[in-house]
């Protein structure tokens, strides 16, 4: 029986002549294919897959390949040999017989019968531990807070105590890349850029998710959002990964005022991307429950008829859009207590009539206001908006 | 190469009674041919070895130990294979001051050669399946691999060993690795009488020499010219186990685990499923290859047995792309099987609640035996009456996009509890009498919509505890 031997990382070790696996493990005549290529895939959310294409030497016979990895935390259920067809002449018929497993190593040794000598293409795959990634985002703003540039960088964090020389990087997000990756080593590429991407400015009241500002005076917390849909032009054709985003504008110098960062949420084509960039001052809104009553309908039931009422100043000197947001069920609790039941509810006659019918449902309503600039020579206008809701069936 | 622990000894000049003496003389017949046979559901492995012995005429005394391994010394059993008359064994002793050590006394008519086989349970060598899908770039078909894997713990060497895998569950009434530890005395006195029959009947149909076990030299010297394919590994069905015998003989040193291919089958036919049921794979839209373990998808000689599954998609560059691993269960053949590949993030699967009102209600009078509808003729508004029944509607708009290059299909399961009326026009099914199932196709970057109602009979109004269907537009 002719055995070669493969030795990782990465040798291939030759042996001739019909000896057993444990013998085989001291003596070694080795030869070293070099990786021809390398192929790491970091597409998959959890796992990190190495590919590493080698052309090793076979004799004909049974061939012994040895890899072995000693200090890397490769996850030996996953390797996979496959040996590809050949590139050209001559052609040489190869085929993994078994795999052997020595104690007390992080090795195994591929029993590999080859139809002739010469040289056969193989790949092994393996899922890499201490291999991770991560995105990150840079946008910045124009002075009118109409557009943004918009770029997405990924990062590779290579604790996996392996180097690898001028590797193909797949990260199922935008075109693939060849870098080469060191021990240690943390890698960034910018992998898209969207330039000229609309953006919204939203302000915001929202009692359950963003609290008050002073509950005394009932004035609401108004944080304000960076609102980027992934739609249109170069987004929207794939999902923006979780990531941080550091935020900044154009100061109109030529340089960018850094305006905070906020860890982006996956987004999914057509949803919409919020970046939180701090609390508005100069918008306030107080919020107050301007009438509760109660109608009797038959014995315990009950109808309540609930008036929340809206105070809002917009001391900017430029117009902005409020979205109120509000939970029936939060409402319902407030003016009578948990029942343990949904609200059962009618819109009534306020000011606020006609929620977002894509961002509401049977709890949550979202309302836009407009508000105009405050003037300039004058206090802001305040303007009041209520929501008057029927809640029925109450028991 | 470690010497074997196991020794067989055929002592010289030693009296029938066993020997107090310091000095012997004993030559050592060497192991002819070895078969193992090994569980996957519990540690244990009969081992069946054969020996050349030269008897004398008369009584002679063979010394069998097993320093440093696993054997079950209770189960230690001597048979004679060639010649099967003219020798008999006359009795089994284990002596006090030589652990794991016994004697045979074996009475023979003349002077002659014989084969012996010798037989016994261990534990420490373990095989498990495990299994290697790369499904093709378009998920169509899948190439599916099965390997088995042995792995020798043993304590002892078993050099050119048929190797023989049983699946299939036995009942053992005490681990082999706690008997390994006890002398034989002490196991007599823990164990249940019969616990011996017992283990040995649950092994018994394994006990059949294989038709390979007659392999003797010619096996043994298994040469390489024959090695440039796989070995076979054959499968045979047997009562309620199924037996893999591996083609030729293999050698597992003491330490080494050995994985050989089992079977594999190209271009398996599959489907891709999405699925939403939560008491299965939790409360996420989870992606499915969809196979079945039968002749129509070029499976089927086997059940596939308990083992891990990788599970990979080639790539349109001679490359793998990972994409799960799954712990498969034993598939019996003609059974599904199900590879789950979690979730999409490619597909997005929301459910909004959109209204909620409540009719149907019903009112207990003065906490007594009479109960009215509201809205009823000659109801009135009675203060000392509660609410005791009602029908809550919930309307509910099931939302799934799909981002994936592909056309997919949706199927969802949702359980309730109570008396519930399902009201849709998404031509539903019951999968039991609390579970409601409906699909949908959703092609390349479409969005779907799936509208439904839920009316639960609540309180006096409950009067069953089973799901209805119910034809008709969500929400009133």
């Amino acid at each position: 029986m002719n055995q070669t031997r493969l030795l990782y990382p990465l040798g291939v070790l030759l042996l001739l002549g019909a000896i057993p696996l444990d013998v085989l493990a001291r003596i070694k005549l080795t030869t070293l294919p070099v990786r021809e290529r390398v192929q790491i895939h970091l597409d998959h959310p959890q796992v990190a897959l190495v590919e590493e294409e080698r052309i090793v030497p076979l004799v004909k016979g049974v061939n012994q390949v040895d890899f072995s990895w000693a200090n890397t935390r490769i996850d030996p259920d996953t390797l996979v040999l496959r040996i590809l067809p050949p590139l050209g002449e001559p052609v040489l018929d190869a085929k993994v017989l078994s795999v052997s497993y020595p104690p007390n190593e992080n090795a195994l040794v591929w029993s590999v019968a080859a139809s002739a000598s010469g040289a056969a293409r193989v790949r092994i795959s393996y899922a890499l531990g201490g291999l991770s990634k991560d995105f990150h985002y840079r946008a910045v703003a124009d002075r009118e807070e109409k557009t943004l540039e918009l770029a997405q960088y990924l990062r590779v964090n290579n604790y996996a105590n392996e180097a690898y020389d001028l590797a193909q990087f797949q990260t199922g997000v935008g075109a693939g890349f060849d870098k080469s990756l060191g021990l240690d080593e943390t890698k960034e590429v910018q992998i898209n850029r969207f330039a000229n991407t609309p953006v919204r400015k939203t302000y915001t009241s929202d009692p359950v998710k963003f609290g008050y500002l002073d509950r005394a005076q009932d004035k609401l917390n108004v944080p304000m959002h960076y609102v980027i849909k992934n739609a249109d032009g170069a987004l929207g054709k794939a999902a923006l990964p979780e990531g941080k985003a550091r935020i900044f504008q154009d100061d109109g110098q030529g340089g960018s005022a850094f305006l905070g960062e906020d860890r982006g949420q996956f987004t999914p084509p057509d949803d919409e991307l919020e970046l939180y960039l701090g609390l508005a001052r100069d918008i306030v809104v107080r919020r107050t429950i301007d009438r509760n009553e109660r109608q009797r309908i038959a014995g315990n039931l009950y109808r309540y008829d609930v008036t929340v009422k809206y105070e809002i100043e917009n001391f900017k000197d430029a117009p902005a859009t409020l979205n109120i947001v509000e939970s029936v069920r939060q409402i319902r609790d407030q003016v009578r207590g948990d029942p343990g039941r949904d609200p059962e509810w009618q819109l009534g006659d306020g000011t606020l009539r006609h929620p977002d019918p894509e961002k509401s449902d049977a709890d949550q309503l979202l309302f836009h206001v407009d508000l105009p600039a405050r003037s300039a020579d004058g206090p802001a206008p305040k303007q009041t908006q209520t929501l008057r809701l029927t809640l029925n069936n109450e028991w | 190469m470690t010497l074997n622990r196991i020794v067989c000894f055929l002592c010289l000049l030693l009296p029938l009674a066993l020997p107090a003496r310091n000095v012997d003389l004993a030559t050592v017949p060497e192991r002819r041919t070895v078969q193992l046979t090994i569980y996957n559901s519990e540690d244990l492995t009969l081992v069946r070895e054969s020996r050349i012995v030269t008897f004398k005429k008369g009584v002679n005394p063979l010394q069998f130990s097993w320093a440093n391994t696993l054997i079950d010394p209770t189960s230690v059993e001597l048979k004679f294979r060639e010649p099967k008359t003219g020798l008999i064994m006359l009795d089994t002793t284990f002596p006090h001051d030589k652990p794991q050590t016994l004697y045979w006394n074996v009475q023979s008519d003349a002077d002659r050669e014989a084969i012996i086989e010798i037989s016994y349970f261990t534990s420490g060598i373990s095989w498990a399946a495990d299994y290697l899908a790369v499904a093709d770039p378009d998920e169509k078909t899948l190439r599916l691999e099965s390997f088995v894997r042995v792995r020798n713990l043993s304590g002892e060497d078993y050099e050119n060993a048929q190797v023989r895998l049983v699946v299939g569950t036995i009942n053992l009434v005490e681990k082999i690795a706690e008997l390994a530890k006890l002398p034989v005395g002490r196991v007599n006195e823990l164990k249940r009488e019969d616990y011996k029959d017992l283990r040995q009947r649950a092994a018994r149909k394994m006990m059949a020499p294989a038709p390979a076990m007659e392999m003797a030299a010619g096996a043994m010297a298994y040469d390489a010219a024959e090695m440039d394919a796989p070995k076979e590994i054959i499968k045979e069905g047997l009562s309620e186990y199924f037996i893999y015998t591996i083609e030729g003989t293999e050698t597992v040193p003491n330490g080494w685990a050995k994985r050989l291919r089992s079977f594999e089958a190209d271009a398996v036919p599959m489907v891709v499923e999405y699925r939403y049921r939560p008491r299965e794979y939790g409360d996420q839209l989870t992606r499915l290859y969809l196979l079945k373990n039968d002749a129509a998808s070029k499976l089927g000689s086997t059940p596939l047995p308990d083992g891990v599954m990788q599970i990979f998609r080639a790539n349109r560059s001679e490359g793998l792309s990972y994409l799960a691993t799954q712990n498969l269960k034993y598939v019996p053949i003609g059974d599904k099987i199900e590879l789950n590949l979690g979730v999409d993030r490619l597909v997005i699967f929301e459910l909004v609640k959109q209204k909620i009102y409540r009719d149907n209600l019903w009112f207990q009078i003065k906490g007594g035996n009479l109960y009215r509808k509201l809205g009823e003729d000659g109801f009135k508004l009675e203060l000392d009456s509660q609410v005791a029944g009602w029908d809550e509607h919930t309307v509910y708009r099931q939302k799934i996009r799909n981002y994936s290059p592909k056309p997919i299909h949706v199927q969802i399961r949702r359980d309730y509890a109570g008396d519930i009326v399902f009201r849709s026009r998404l031509n539903p099914t019951l999968h039991d009498f609390q579970t409601v199932q409906f699909e949908a196709d959703i092609p390349v970057g479409e969005k779907a919509a799936l509208d439904y109602e839920v009316i639960a009979r609540l309180g006096y109004n409950q009067k069953q505890n089973r799901v209805e269907l119910q034809n008709g537009e969500a929400g009133r």
